[in-house]
Formats: structure tokens, C-alpha cells, sequence
């Protein structure tokens, strides 16, 4: 206990040392939680749109003011003339609406009229939102013009759970907090880890009567220290900035955070002690913890979207559970009947982590 | 003349051997080596698979109270295509607000008993819908959808007439199967060059200081400008390895489409390796050691990514953010290169992000050059 003690103390002392790095490690999380909260956004507005309109009907004039009415469609006009794949290409319009001549005549006379839609699909998901936007459009079009029957045969009454009102932030920070809490600890760990194998200060604590339990233990304490002072910050940010809080009982995510702070640090040291140098260590944490965690987790798209073999990956990555967790705790509202299971979950993935950690350094002994 | 010719070829073999030096210093370390070309495809695979912006197979349950023929057609019609899927059904009314509330059904609908009447006497029948809205973005999504599949189950009710008597036929271009590695993999393309170049860069740098080999190297004759460049040279053939390895990957793995020319291609993105190690420069003149150096380069590295459009939309930042991204040059990088694979466009249409790109790289080049070498001196 005393020399898990000392190890923790000089540990910490080492990292305090370092002013840059101090700053950096407190200031970094928040601006990534800020980036995350504030700029990333899912769902889009501001479609740059062209119309070429070939008719000048009546009917035609009016489906064009209904489209660039639309408040997701930002509305350019395109001049006749040009080919509209021009305004595609160059970027300068996301969609591309045609009206053909006949539109309006073929209307009035009772036939199927049609018009055109290119829809630049670079972007997958906005292309889908293009396409509903348009048809929704048109739908209002139609009623307005009495070219359908407006009466609502059946009328959704929607409720929306959790989140009334559609706040992105409430989806993205708890899902973030996951993200920016795995990549930090579990670096600034390695770090720490990497360096005395770097500068062969590892053959001091060989050489001594330290035992790899303590080695370890100390060292992922002190990490463990700062990463909990990080997560306090990082959840008071989220509260001043994001206006999120607890709802319900907060008491599984407290567990749930020392434990998924826990497996972060492990996997930290142990990347440290499979690693020679300091860049190869944060490629390594790069890789396997950011990546992972920025993409299995859940945190940006649903995790069923996943394909089938990736899928079942997602359940060794502790983040996963945490952003669950999160979203829980945060949104809304587990307590530990619903959640009882994931603090146990992110506990075996830090001792996992740390039986690895302990396994690389357990004979205390230069490899040859 | 001869006296020019001798310098000439002095100057030459020195820098040929700091640039053997920085080579056989980076092809020496087989871990180093083996994480700058494993991570990029593993990221590109991953970012691929995993990253899927789809609203589909949600998961639907209904209550139906009322039990007849419309209320199993409405049913029907929302689950058609694909967006709706049923799960184990059917479940008691409480049964379903618990899958919600747990998160373990995205969607529920309540048909109530007087449905069938209601829409006999012409209507309108209401009907309950709740969507769990944690995700924000994916259940406007699929109220959109709700809404569209209910209205016009509505109308099919309402009047014996079927086709609509205007049609919109929308055409996908550019990625008409609607393949979103398409989209992902040319900005992770971004992603990795930005963090392994600028990683790497600043690295290698920074060791020399940390060793204090650095003073060792001024000491020779050799230039500052020359100790650059020997080591900015071989980085750069590395990395248009890295460039040519993901698209490899990205033709192998998600059958990317290669529509625009190669070499316009090849071009920027080495105009884009020069940014990347230019920021590696800038990070290796603050940093005093490899630890700062790294936890500087997230610093860079995170707004640069996250800015770029490489894995959200610009356009659905809020519009600070999105005027920010003007000075981004990932942002540029990634949107010539998915106009060159995907769009096919040449450089008359790109030369504005080209040139802005272009301008920002000699900028960020001289000026980290310069810092570095004032502090050389």
C-alpha cells in the first residue's frame, strides 16, 4: 500500500511538473467537448437549391415558391439555358429542380404531369433528406391547389420522449463526454507509461523492490486521480454550456465513471508497456482507443447501423456502454434498475485492460 | 564554373546523406513503420463499415386496440419499406412505453378501439405516435417518415383514385446507390493524412531537440534549410504512400469510384501533405518535448478535423462554426478530393479551393520554416 502510495505521489508530482502538458490536459477536453457539442450537428439546414423553371404557369410558379419557401432549402435561381448538371458539379446547388413546359397544361387537363429532381448524393443522408424535403413539398402543393383531397383521414398525434424539443446537444454531449473521457485518460497514461521505457528509467523501478502490482497500481491511481478531476470539469462544462444535468438518480454513473475512467487508464498503460516510443504509443492509443471509440460507441450514428461483424466488436468496447450509460443518466433518467448491468460491464473491461498491463511487465525483467 | 559545379555536387551529396540519415532513421524503427501504414486502413475499413448515417429497420411496435382490417393495413403500410420493423409483437400498451423508456423499441404506435369507426363516418381517426427523441436528428428523420407513410395510407382511404396527379421523380447523381463509405472514405482519407503527417512530422523534429542530437547536426556543415528539407523528403514519399494505400482500400474494400484524373488528384494532395507537415513544423517549434508535441497536435488536429466536413455535413453546422471552416484546410482538401472521385470534375471547376488551398500551404510552409529556422540559429 505505501509503495502504491509513493509510485501514485511521484506520478503526479511528474505530471504537475510539466506546465504545457498540465494545461493542455485540462484545456484540451473542453475544447474537443465544445467542438463536439456545439459543431457537430446532424441534422441539416440551409440546402443550396436550383429551379429551372421551363413553364410559366400558374401552377409552376406556385410549386417554385413553395421550394424555396421551404425553410431547409437555401433558394438560387439558375437561368434557363445552362444545363442544370452544371450547378452540380461546380457546387453550387445540392439539388436540382426541372419544370418541364407541359407542367401546368398537364395539370389543368387532368394528366399525370411530372417534373425533374437531381439530388447530389455525395452526402448519403442529406441526399434522403432532399428527397423527403421535395416530395413534402409537393404533397403541400397538391392539397393547396385542391389537386388531392386535404382531409385528414387519419390524423399521428406525435409525441416525442425524452427530447420534445429535437435538442441535437442533448444527443451529442452525453455521447461526446464518452468519447473526449476514453481518448484523454487512456493517453496521457500511455504517455506516462511509453516514457520509462523510452528513457530506460523502467530498468530503475526493475532493479528495484517495487512489485508490478504496485508499479502499476500507483501509476494508473494517479491517472485515475486526474482523469476524475478531468471528468468533474468536463460535467460542469456540460452544465454550464449544454444545460445538461442528472435526471434521476445519478448514483450508476458515478460508479459507471470511475470504472470506464478505470478501463481508460488501463488501456493506456497497457498500449505504454507493449510500445518503444512515444509516437508509436500514440498512434497505438490512436487507433485502438480513439477510432474505436469515435466509431463503435454509438456516439454519432445508432450502432445497429453497424455491419454484421463490426457489430458484435462493439460489445468489447467499453465506450460503447459508457455513452449508453450516459445517455441514461443523462437524458433519460435509468437508475439502477434499468442500468444495473453496464457499471459491472466497464468494471471487467478495466480489469481486463489491467490483467494485459500486469502480464507485459509481471517478470520485471528486461526483454530480450 | 568548375568551382560551381563542385560546390554544386557538394551541397547535393550532403543533403543526399541527411536524407539517407532521415530515411534509414524512420525504415529502422519496424513499429513506427508498421503503425504509419497499418492505421490508415484500418481506420478507412472501420470508418467505412461502421459509420452509417441510415434511417432503417427502426424498431416499431403497435398496440392495436382496435384490431380490424384498415388498423392491420395501416400497420402494413408503415412497415413497407423498410424504415419500420416490427419486433415481438404484440405487446400490452405498458409493455411497449417500457421498451421505450429503456430504449429498447424506437418507435410506437396506438391504434385505439374507434379507429375503424371514425374513419367509416369520413374521419379523421387519430392515432398515437411516440418516438424516443435521445436521437434528435434520426427522430425528425423519422417523423418525417411517420408522417408521409400515414398521410398517404390516408389518402389511399379518402379517394379511389391512386396516382398522384403530380410526380417528382428524383434522380440520386454522383452516388446513385446511395453508398455512404462513398462519402466517408475520402474524408477519413483526410482524417488520417492530417493526424499521421502532422504526427509524424512533428516527431521526428522533436526527437532531435529531446536527444539533443539536433546541436550535433548544426554542427556540421550542413544548412539549416538543408536539415530541413532532408527531413521533409522522405515524409513526403511516405505519405503519398499513405495517399495511394487508401485509395487502394477504399477501390478494394467499397468499390469507390475514381471518376476525375489521377494526376489532378495526386497533385492536391501533395499540396495537402505540404499543410500537414507544415503544422508538424509549427507543432515541433512550440512543443519542448514529444509529449507536448502530441498533446499540441490534438490541440491542432481536433478543431481541423472536426471543421473539415469529413464526418458532418458543413452545411448543418451552426453558422459560426461554419464560417470558421473557411480558414480550414481539410476542408478544402476533402472537397476537391470527393469532387475528383465522385463528382469526376476537373480543375475547372475546383481551381478556387485549389488556389485557396495552395495559397494556405506556402503560407503555413514559409512561415513554420522560418520559426524553425530562427530557432536553429
Amino acid at each position: 500500500m505505501k509503495k502504491i502510495h509513493a509510485q501514485c505521489k511521484k506520478e503526479l508530482n511528474q505530471f504537475v511538473r510539466d506546465k504545457l502538458t498540465l494545461a493542455l490536459a485540462f484545456v484540451l477536453p473542453v475544447l474537443s467537448l465544445m467542438l463536439f457539442g456545439f459543431g457537430v450537428r446532424l441534422e441539416i439546414k440551409h440546402i443550396p437549391l436550383v429551379v429551372q423553371n421551363f413553364d410559366q404557369g400558374s401552377l409552376s410558379l406556385d410549386l417554385a415558391d413553395r421550394l424555396f419557401n421551404n425553410a431547409q432549402f437555401d433558394p438560387h435561381l439558375w437561368p434557363g439555358g445552362h444545363p442544370l448538371e452544371n450547378a452540380l458539379d461546380k457546387g453550387f446547388a445540392k439539388a436540382g429542380v426541372i419544370i418541364p413546359p407541359d407542367f401546368s397544361r398537364n395539370i389543368r387537363q387532368g394528366h399525370q404531369a411530372y417534373f425533374q429532381v437531381f439530388v447530389d448524393a455525395t452526402d448519403v443522408n442529406n441526399a434522403r433528406v432532399m428527397k423527403n424535403g421535395i416530395i413534402g413539398t409537393t404533397d403541400g402543393f397538391l392539397k393547396a391547389n385542391n389537386l388531392i383531397s386535404s382531409k385528414t383521414m387519419i390524423e399521428p398525434n406525435i409525441r416525442l420522449w425524452f427530447n420534445p424539443g429535437r435538442k441535437e446537444s442533448l444527443y451529442v454531449v452525453p455521447g461526446a463526454l464518452g468519447v473526449v473521457l476514453w481518448i484523454f485518460p487512456s493517453l496521457l497514461a500511455a504517455l506516462a507509461m511509453v516514457r520509462e521505457n523510452e528513457s530506460g528509467t523502467i530498468l530503475q523501478v526493475y532493479a528495484s523492490s517495487i512489485t508490478a502490482v504496485e508499479f502499476l497500481g500507483g501509476k494508473i491511481l494517479a491517472y485515475l486521480i486526474i482523469a476524475g478531476v478531468m471528468a468533474a470539469f468536463l460535467i460542469l462544462n456540460a452544465n454550464i454550456f449544454f444545460n445538461i444535468g442528472f435526471v434521476g438518480d445519478p448514483t450508476p454513473y458515478l460508479f459507471g465513471v470511475t470504472f470506464f475512467l478505470f478501463s481508460a487508464v488501463s488501456f493506456g498503460t497497457m498500449i505504454g508497456t507493449r510500445t518503444n516510443s512515444q509516437s508509436a504509443a500514440v498512434q497505438a492509443v490512436a487507433t485502438g482507443g480513439f477510432t474505436t471509440s469515435l466509431l463503435l460507441s454509438g456516439y454519432l450514428y445508432p450502432i445497429r447501423n453497424i455491419v454484421f461483424p463490426l457489430s458484435y466488436l462493439t460489445i468489447l468496447v467499453p465506450a460503447r456502454w459508457f455513452v449508453q450509460l450516459s445517455r441514461d443518466s443523462f437524458v433519460r433518467g435509468g437508475g439502477w434498475s434499468y442500468d444495473w448491468y453496464l457499471p459491472i460491464f466497464l468494471a471487467l473491461g478495466g480489469l481486463f485492460f489491467f490483467r494485459i498491463a500486469h502480464k507485459n511487465l509481471s517478470t520485471m525483467q528486461l526483454k530480450v | 564554373m568548375k568551382l560551381l559545379l563542385l560546390l554544386e555536387n557538394l551541397v547535393g551529396a550532403r543533403l543526399y546523406a541527411l536524407m539517407t540519415k532521415e530515411t534509414r532513421q524512420i525504415l529502422r524503427d519496424k513499429q513506427q513503420l508498421f503503425l504509419l501504414m497499418f492505421p490508415p486502413i484500418i481506420q478507412i475499413c472501420l470508418y467505412g463499415f461502421a459509420l452509417s448515417p441510415d434511417v432503417q429497420d427502426l424498431r416499431l411496435a403497435v398496440t392495436d386496440e382496435c384490431n380490424s382490417n384498415k388498423s392491420r393495413e395501416l400497420t402494413s403500410a408503415l412497415v413497407e419499406n423498410r424504415v419500420f420493423k416490427i419486433g415481438k409483437s404484440p405487446l400490452s400498451l405498458a409493455d411497449m412505453m417500457k421498451g421505450i423508456e429503456r430504449g429498447y423499441i424506437d418507435a410506437g404506435v396506438v391504434i385505439p378501439p374507434d379507429f375503424d369507426r371514425k374513419i367509416s363516418q369520413g374521419g379523421p381517426a387519430s392515432i398515437q405516435l411516440i418516438i424516443d427523441a435521445v436521437d434528435a436528428n434520426t427522430a425528425g428523420i423519422t417523423q418525417g417518415y411517420a408522417t408521409q407513410m400515414i398521410s398517404s395510407y390516408g389518402r389511399k382511404l379518402a379517394s379511389t383514385k391512386r396516382v398522384r396527379p403530380v410526380q417528382s421523380e428524383v434522380t440520386y447523381v454522383y452516388n446513385p446507390g446511395l453508398i455512404s463509405a462513398w462519402f466517408f472514405v475520402p474524408g477519413v482519407l483526410g482524417l488520417v493524412l492530417t493526424l499521421t503527417g502532422s504526427l509524424v512530422s512533428s516527431v521526428t523534429l522533436v526527437k532531435e531537440k529531446d536527444s539533443g542530437t539536433l546541436e550535433q547536426l548544426l554542427m556540421t556543415p550542413a544548412d539549416s534549410w538543408e536539415i530541413l528539407i532532408a527531413k521533409i523528403v522522405p515524409l513526403l514519399v511516405m505519405l503519398n504512400g499513405t495517399v495511394l494505400l487508401a485509395l487502394c482500400v477504399g477501390k478494394v474494400m467499397f468499390n469507390l469510384p475514381f471518376r476525375g484524373n489521377f494526376f489532378l488528384y495526386m497533385f492536391v494532395s501533395n499540396i495537402y501533405i505540404f499543410v500537414v507537415i507544415s503544422i508538424g513544423i509549427i507543432l515541433a517549434t512550440i512543443s519542448k518535448n514529444q509529449r507536448q508535441a502530441i498533446l499540441t497536435s490534438f490541440f491542432f488536429n481536433l478543431p481541423l478535423i472536426q471543421l473539415s466536413g469529413a464526418l458532418s455535413p458543413i452545411e448543418s453546422m451552426p453558422d459560426f462554426f461554419r464560417m470558421l471552416s473557411y480558414l480550414n484546410p481539410l476542408r478544402y482538401y476533402i472537397q476537391c478530393i470527393r469532387n475528383i472521385l465522385l463528382k469526376g470534375v476537373g480543375f475547372d471547376v475546383m481551381w478556387k479551393d485549389i488556389s485557396v488551398l495552395a495559397v494556405l500551404a506556402v503560407v503555413l510552409l514559409l512561415s513554420s520554416a522560418a520559426r524553425f529556422r530562427k530557432q536553429l540559429g
